[in-house]
């Protein structure tokens, strides 16, 4: 036997199998070592196809805490309870990931946001509770009552399915069921695969929703001293502090869920977004919400963190006032609608007489916006963009209303008028294969169905 | 020094077999690349390129030993040929295929590598971009075929350079083995099995090429060439079972992107080369040396 060629027989074997020992030792624990094979493979594989195709998805990951973390495409992309699986090259994925996906690792998450509006109550707004079980009705209608258990908004029926699939749909979809039992999804505020809490932490991400005539949070909150500090300060925060350990340092001014979610130096944090909230101030008139007391001391143990109790107090004062005061209008012109309805002076339907429209903007634009603006900090649309709007209205309201008895409009003529909004009425009814929609978000288990008094979303 | 043209029957030619060894592999690889390129659906026409010029160079090469006879001729050779315009039509054939198999080979290098790694450079990148190193197998296959015909088959140095164009194999082998089984992070222990298993075929081929008469450690290399063969036997069972065995997955979806089925079978086919080879070795030392 050769001695020389026997040695460098063995010595380069074992070179180079203590060799790819080294190489695998050196890989990320996090990528290696996993349930399934399958995990490993997808730290790697899935990006090698993807980087030709839908190449901005891997680079919004790459962005992301969870690519941080070594939570791969497989983690979230993998069936969950409930899911059809779905072959794509190799690996067995979800047909379509669900506020489910999230909860596999987020499950107090998701079980706070189940409690709050933007699950159930806002789809339940567009499509009345015709898509939820049972049980996720009970579940909600035990939070919020009246709020999945009820009639789509009017409009949906006057506007038609376009503006529905196209408008309405693209907000409230936040809460909408899902095939898998679960309801919403997640990305909706963090956004698909940068899964971002620095997204869910700027305005602007509320704002997609939270805006125009009919809730103008986004609004306000620019004009707000909140707002303008924010804008010129935000390249200095840390938008991206975890939930837990956010402190005023890393935001020292707040955004939308600074105080309506974060858990600002050790307070509790929620993805319930209306445990902080007192009134119902999307109602046409607005009462105090069942938790008042508590909504109202969560809020403020946060107001605390930049402002004095008295401040805090004064300011609370102020703006219920302003609900108070918009209630009253709201209720003038409120009665001035009954009162033609009660006299037949109005068809039994909504939205079909110019009238109902002005009730409508009076307080679903100038009396949310005034109230809102009340909150927030945002006296132009207190003043300008909310009462004027109101007392305008109302206004226009009475003018209308004494205009209509004036014409000695009797019953028989409003009833005869029924056939005519009918047939108009069928015309824009939405096909049997489409699902039944809604416009707008209502919001009053309590109102009868032929007023313009629904409302859209939460306040 | 070549030894004389002895009356052996050629099918009792290493050379004779070698040169089947190449158009078996140059035909197979139209299989093998066909696969491998349906996972991203040939998404660029150059993918094609590989499969037809698989089928066309077996094709070839076939006709070459129709046209020239069973054993490919070097250009002195040639002479000795009964037919000798033929004998060099059939070799220009062969060099032909083998030139272009190793331009096959090397563009298919770079245009693997071009997909990720030239960009990031990363181990990562290597391992889960293409493979790099499988085109060099048109590029061995080449030189193979190149040197039936440029190396008299009754040469040490023939035989030789068999050895070195295996043990290159081997080392490609290893690289596969490797990166392959590291995109599941070796997740069962029995993927190291490959992996080892390559480098001690390499190493012991290395050996050969530096004491290529020495007739123990010939009948040692043979005996781990043998070995391999199981491995590759062994390895094609466990891959083919890990797809069928796959929940929820059709058949040719888990043969497309599940474990390679064919490649533990380059273990077996790089130890029949291996063991060419070494039967070449035994069958051209000088007597006195045997």
């Amino acid at each position: 036997m050769s001695f020389r060629g026997l040695f460098i027989a063995v010595m380069l074997s074992t070179a180079m199998i203590v060799s790819a020992f080294m190489i695998q030792a050196q890989r990320p624990r996090h990528e290696v070592a996993r349930q399934t094979a399958d995990l490993v493979k997808a730290t790697g594989k899935c990006a090698d196809c993807h980087r030709k195709e839908t190449s901005a998805v891997i680079h919004e990951y790459e962005m992301s805490l969870h690519s941080q973390k070594g939570v791969n495409c497989l983690d979230c992309h993998q069936p969950s309870k409930g899911q059809e699986p779905y072959e794509h090259k190799g690996f067995t994925i979800a047909k379509k990931l669900t506020s489910a996906n999230c909860a596999t690792c987020h499950q107090r998450q998701y079980d706070e946001y189940l409690k709050s509006r933007h699950a159930a109550p806002a789809w339940a707004a567009v499509t009345g509770p015709e898509d939820f079980t049972p049980e996720q009705i009970a579940f909600s209608e035990a939070i919020h009552k009246g709020a999945v258990n009820r009639d789509p908004h009017a409009l949906v029926e006057v506007q038609g399915m376009a503006s529905v699939n196209k408008g309405c749909r693209q907000c409230h979809e936040i809460g909408k069921p899902n095939d898998d039992g679960s309801i919403g999804s997640c990305t909706a505020c963090h956004a698909r695969h940068v899964s971002s809490v620095e997204l869910a932490r700027t305005p602007e991400t509320c704002g997609q929703c939270h805006m125009g005539p009919d809730h103008s949070q986004i609004e306000i909150y620019h004009e707000s001293k909140h707002g303008v500090l924010f804008n010129i300060q935000r390249h200095i925060m840390n938008l991206a502090a975890r939930p837990e350990k956010l402190t005023t340092r890393d935001m020292p001014v707040p955004t939308c869920a600074t105080c309506h979610m974060s858990g600002l130096e050790g307070e509790k944090f929620t993805h319930d977004v209306t445990e902080r909230l007192s009134y119902f101030l999307f109602e046409s008139v607005s009462d105090r919400r069942p938790g008042y007391k508590e909504g109202k001391k969560n809020m403020q143990a946060i107001c605390l963190k930049c402002h004095t109790t008295p401040n805090i107090l004064r300011f609370y004062g102020e703006a219920e006032a302003v609900v108070k005061s918009t209630n009253k209008l709201v209720n003038e012109a409120k009665e001035v609608m009954e009162g033609l309805r009660k006299d037949q002076l109005l068809t039994p339907e909504p939205f079909d007489e110019p009238i109902e429209y002005v009730y409508f903007d009076l307080w679903h634009y100038g009396g949310r916006t005034a109230k809102h603006g009340a909150y927030m900090g945002g006296a132009d649309f207190v003043q300008w963009h909310g009462y004027y709007e109101i007392v305008s209205k109302l206004a226009e309201v009475k003018h209308a209303a004494e205009d209509l008895r004036s014409k000695g409009k009797t019953g028989e003529q409003a009833r005869a008028k029924e056939p005519k909004a009918e047939e108009a009425k069928r015309a824009e009814v939405p096909k049997a294969e489409e699902p039944a929609p809604a416009d707008a978000p209502a919001e009053q288990p309590e109102k009868s169905g032929g007023d313009a008094d629904a409302a859209p979303s939460d306040g | 020094m070549p030894r004389r043209a002895t009356v052996k029957p050629w099918m009792t030619r290493p050379l004779f077999w070698t040169e089947v060894f190449a158009i078996g592999n140059v035909g197979f690889l139209a299989v093998d690349v066909a696969m491998a390129h349906a996972i991203n659906a040939f998404e660029h026409k150059a993918e094609y390129v590989p499969v037809y010029f698989s089928l066309i160079a077996a094709a070839l090469l076939v006709v070459a030993m129709l046209v020239g006879g069973p054993l490919p001729r070097t250009r002195a050779t040639v002479r000795e040929a009964a037919s000798p315009g033929r004998a060099r039509l059939a070799r220009w054939i062969g060099l032909l295929v083998g030139w272009g198999s190793i331009l096959v080979g090397v563009v298919g290098l770079i245009l693997h590598l071009k997909d990720a790694f030239f960009v990031e450079q990363t181990l990562k990148n290597l391992v889960y971009t293409a493979p790099f190193v499988a085109p060099l197998a048109y590029a061995g296959l080449g030189f193979l075929i190149i040197l039936n015909r440029m190396v008299d088959a009754r040469s040490l140095e023939w035989a030789l350079w068999v050895v070195v164009l295996a043990a290159g194999g081997w080392m490609g082998n290893f690289i596969l083995s490797l990166a392959d089984h590291a995109q599941n992070g070796f997740f069962y222990p029995s993927e190291w099995v490959g992996v080892i298993a390559a480098a001690i075929a390499f190493g012991f081929l290395v050996g050969l090429m530096v004491a290529p008469r020495n007739r123990p450690l010939q009948l040692l290399t043979m005996a781990v060439l043998a070995a391999q063969f199981v491995v590759g036997l062994v390895g094609f069972y466990l891959h083919v079972h890990a797809n069928v065995s796959k929940a929820a997955t059709s058949f040719w979806q888990s043969f497309i992107f599940g474990a390679p089925a064919f490649a533990p079978l380059l273990f077996a086919d790089l130890a029949i080369l291996g063991l060419l080879g070494v039967w070449g070795l035994m069958a051209n030392a000088p007597k006195a040396e045997a």
